[in-house]
């Protein structure tokens, strides 16, 4: 991955939750570096900060302050206003998380349409979350509620819509975490063709077997980064 | 855009936004109609007060003003007066010509002595006279067939313009439509005779009471007159009291008409009289007059008070002028006279608005606990709406949208709903003030027997919810049968309490208008705390709790 440029990174990073008058710090100084086109396995047990990593990769979250940086591209989007954050996650990354977070009021189709909602007065033109969810082969589940889906649906409907802008970075967040292993398996294929395709993955699993699927693992263990 | 796709499916997927459509639709409701009758109310004193009274009355006191005739010449040639009438305001006993037998009902009633031509000029006497029959086939079409207008004496109205009996060539009165108990009231505004009686035509016993300017009683005068007509001003007060006597007839009843002055210092001359100084000139204790079109009562009143006061200080230099002007009058515009009937019901209407605007607070504290709770619920898209790029500003924008588009169908329903009621309110009393018809008691009784079968069904299925709802519409038919069985009629609007016969039926459109604009403000309110939540909603803490 040498002679492919950094395009996101994170530079010992500390993020501190409070639960009451309970400080915890989750991430104690995490590095990692994503290059163009790599696909890049998160491990970690259950409640090791993966997660936590994922969010402040994807702008959802800031590092606490004066404590490390994530850099988009070199340009720190720790610091960077809420409304460049704001457009960083609506056109830069996309997110799939693994409990899908499907609106339940708005159909398949509108559901993908979102991200292109934002930021706009008229309904955008709708053929590509249309053309995307054709190739994701649910052409027949365009105008069904989220409901009306099964697991592996709603997970591509979901993946349509965190690509639906052509982010350069796919975010996800335990995309097989509520799936049994033949659909979680498709939904791996789908991600590797994406990746295929050019598209940058970093994926958040306690998975071997899925992190398997990555070009590279990371392990993050006591909220470090260890290679 | 998905601010817009957003706030419409939360409106149309939930029971709860309906709910807080339907509260805000009864405030502005409430709020619309109860102002929107007293704004009515007020207009019918103000108008009413003008067609009885003028724009502008000059009052004195017992005595009465002389050389009034003279005054009023000087008045109706002022530029800003279109005609000015004399009047003379008084009580006296009215001797009914019921029931039959020697015993005869004997009201007391307000005296108006008119000049008839001059007064219909200055009021609307002459388009207050009842008695007239339809003048086209259109006005004959939109009465009740067995009106009794349709087939009168067409004399009558004549009789009532003029004062005077044409059959006979007597002086008569015309009373007001309540003054007798003759008339019933119909729903449509129209009267019918109660127990056949019909009083034009029928004689009365006027009675008055002379009292001199120093307040002295002199012996009662009683005349007979004919009833020419009846008077219907809209205004119950007056139409229960008030009955309109030739002016000259009343003048001579209480002495106040023109008469010799004699020398009571003077022996008596060989035929025993004493000798005639002069003359005491007729007197009134009003002028009423009307201003000219596009001239206000308030100019016409200080023209009036310039012309009075030249007037009076003219009849004091006159040495050959016995009897001078008074020297207290009042003139006031007819809005002044009735000031003490008005401002008492505007300052009701303020408060009213005042007291109705605190529903606001309770419509602004609903919505913002149903928001209150849609944001909970919607915790987890708010984060989802983060994650894919959506700013803290879009997603306040959704719920201050969702409350403005509440604020604004609540109110459209809202005024819809009082313009039914405003509209129909007296056919709404009507019924009120009736006994319910039996198939409207069994009908809702039929509907407590529907509601009963739905209990029995859900009891059946064991559902609990649908158990519940059923109970409560059968509860509240059952109810509303046995009131409608045992309703036996509420009189609400006492026309006796509230002067006018008829509940006013205008939807007060300004009002509306600002309560419309008062109900999107503070469900915009109620909205935005909830709204302002929603948009510091922690994105991670969203995703991961919601």
């Amino acid at each position: 991955m040498g002679d492919r440029p950094r395009i996101l990174e994170a530079r010992n990073v500390h993020k501190t939750y409070r639960f009451g008058a309970v400080p915890v710090e989750v991430l104690r100084g995490a590095d990692l570096s994503v290059h163009a086109g790599e696909w890049v396995a998160i491990l970690g047990s259950s409640g090791s900060g993966k997660s936590t990593l994922l969010h402040l990769l994807g702008g959802l979250d800031r590092p606490d302050r004066g404590r490390g940086e994530i850099l988009w591209r070199g340009e720190s989007i720790s610091i960077a206003p809420g409304r460049r954050i704001d457009r960083y996650r609506n056109r830069d990354v996309g997110f799939v998380f693994q409990f899908y977070h499907l609106l339940p009021e708005l159909d398949t189709l509108d559901n993908v349409l979102l991200p292109t909602m934002v930021g706009r007065w008229m309904r955008p033109d709708p053929a590509p979350a249309r053309s995307l969810l054709e190739s994701f082969g649910l052409a027949h589940r365009l105008h069904h509620r989220p409901a009306q889906l099964s697991g592996g649906e709603r997970q591509r409907a979901a993946i349509a819509r965190a690509l639906v802008r052509g982010p350069q970075v796919l975010l996800a967040d335990e995309p097989t975490g509520n799936l049994d292993a033949v659909t979680g398996g498709s939904i791996l294929d789908l991600l590797a063709e994406r990746h295929r395709s050019g598209l940058t993955i970093v994926m958040v699993t306690h998975d071997a077997q899925v992190a398997a699927r990555a070009d590279r693992i990371v392990q993050l263990r006591d909220g470090q980064v260890q290679a | 855009m998905y601010a817009r796709l957003l706030s419409n499916r939360y409106l149309t997927s939930r029971l709860i936004p309906l709910i807080a459509i339907g509260a805000v639709a009864l405030c502005v409701a409430m709020v619309v109609t109860v102002v929107s009758v007293m704004t009515g109310f007020l207009d019918l004193l103000r108008g009413a007060g003008r067609s009885i009274v003028g724009d502008v009355i000059v009052s004195s006191g017992i005595g009465g003003m002389p050389h009034y005739d003279e005054l009023i010449a000087r008045i109706d040639a002022l530029p800003e007066c279109h005609k000015a009438t004399p009047v003379i305001d008084t009580f006296g006993l009215l001797r009914m010509p019921y029931p039959r037998g020697p015993e005869k009902e004997i009201v007391t009633t307000q005296v108006w002595a008119i000049e008839p031509l001059s007064f219909a000029e200055v009021t609307e006497y002459a388009d207050n006279l009842y008695w007239r029959r339809p003048v086209d086939d259109a006005a004959r079409a939109a009465m009740q067939p067995d009106d009794p207008r349709l087939d009168i004496n067409p004399a009558w109205l004549q009789d009532g313009f003029t004062l005077v009996e044409s059959a006979t060539g007597r002086p008569g009165v015309a009373i007001g439509m309540h003054v007798s108990v003759a008339n019933e009231r119909q729903s449509d505004g129209s009267y019918r005779p109660r127990y056949g009686w019909s009083m034009p035509g029928r004689d009365v016993t006027l009675t008055l009471v002379p009292v001199s300017s120093r307040g002295k009683i002199a012996e009662p005068r009683e005349e007979a007159f004919p009833i020419v007509n009846e008077v219907q001003s809209g205004v119950y007060e007056v139409d229960k009291n008030r009955i309109f006597a030739p002016l000259a007839v009343v003048q001579r009843m209480l002495r106040m008409d023109r008469a010799p002055l004699y020398d009571i210092t003077a022996d008596p001359g060989p035929d025993g009289q004493l000798p005639v100084i002069g003359e005491t000139p007729a007197r009134v204790t009003k002028i009423l007059a009307r201003a000219k079109p596009g001239v206000t009562p308030a100019a016409l009143r200080d023209a009036i008070e310039r012309t009075y006061r030249e007037f009076s200080l003219e009849v004091d230099a006159n040495r050959s002028l016995t009897t001078k002007m008074p020297q207290i009058v009042s003139v006031l515009t007819w809005e002044q006279q009735l000031r003490d009937l008005i401002a008492p019901v505007q300052k009701e209407r303020e408060m009213m608005r005042i007291l109705f605007s605190l529903i606001y607070i309770v419509c602004a504290g609903l919505i913002l606990s149903i928001f209150w709770a849609i944001v909970i619920e919607k915790t987890r898209d708010i984060g989802i709406l983060r994650s894919v790029g959506a700013s803290r500003r879009g997603i306040l924008w959704i719920f201050l949208r969702y409350g403005l588009v509440i604020g604004i169908f609540g109110s459209a329903i809202g005024v819809a709903l009082a313009w039914l009621i405003v509209t129909r309110i007296n056919d709404i009393h009507s019924a009120i003030g009736s006994d319910a018809p039996a198939a409207v008691w069994i009908g809702t009784y039929a509907l407590a027997a529907g509601a009963l079968c739905g209990v029995v069904w859900q009891a059946v299925r064991g559902r609990l919810l649908p158990l519940l709802l059923w109970t409560l519409a059968t509860l509240i038919f059952m109810v509303a049968g046995t009131g409608l069985l045992f309703h036996r009629g509420t009189l609400i609007w006492d026309p006796s309490v509230y002067y006018f016969s008829r509940i006013p039926s205008q939807v007060d459109w300004w009002t509306a208008g600002l309560t419309v604009i008062g109900a999107v403000v503070f469900s915009v309110i109620g909205a935005a705390i909830p709204a302002a939540r929603a948009a510091d909603t922690d994105p991670v803490e969203a995703l991961r709790y919601g």
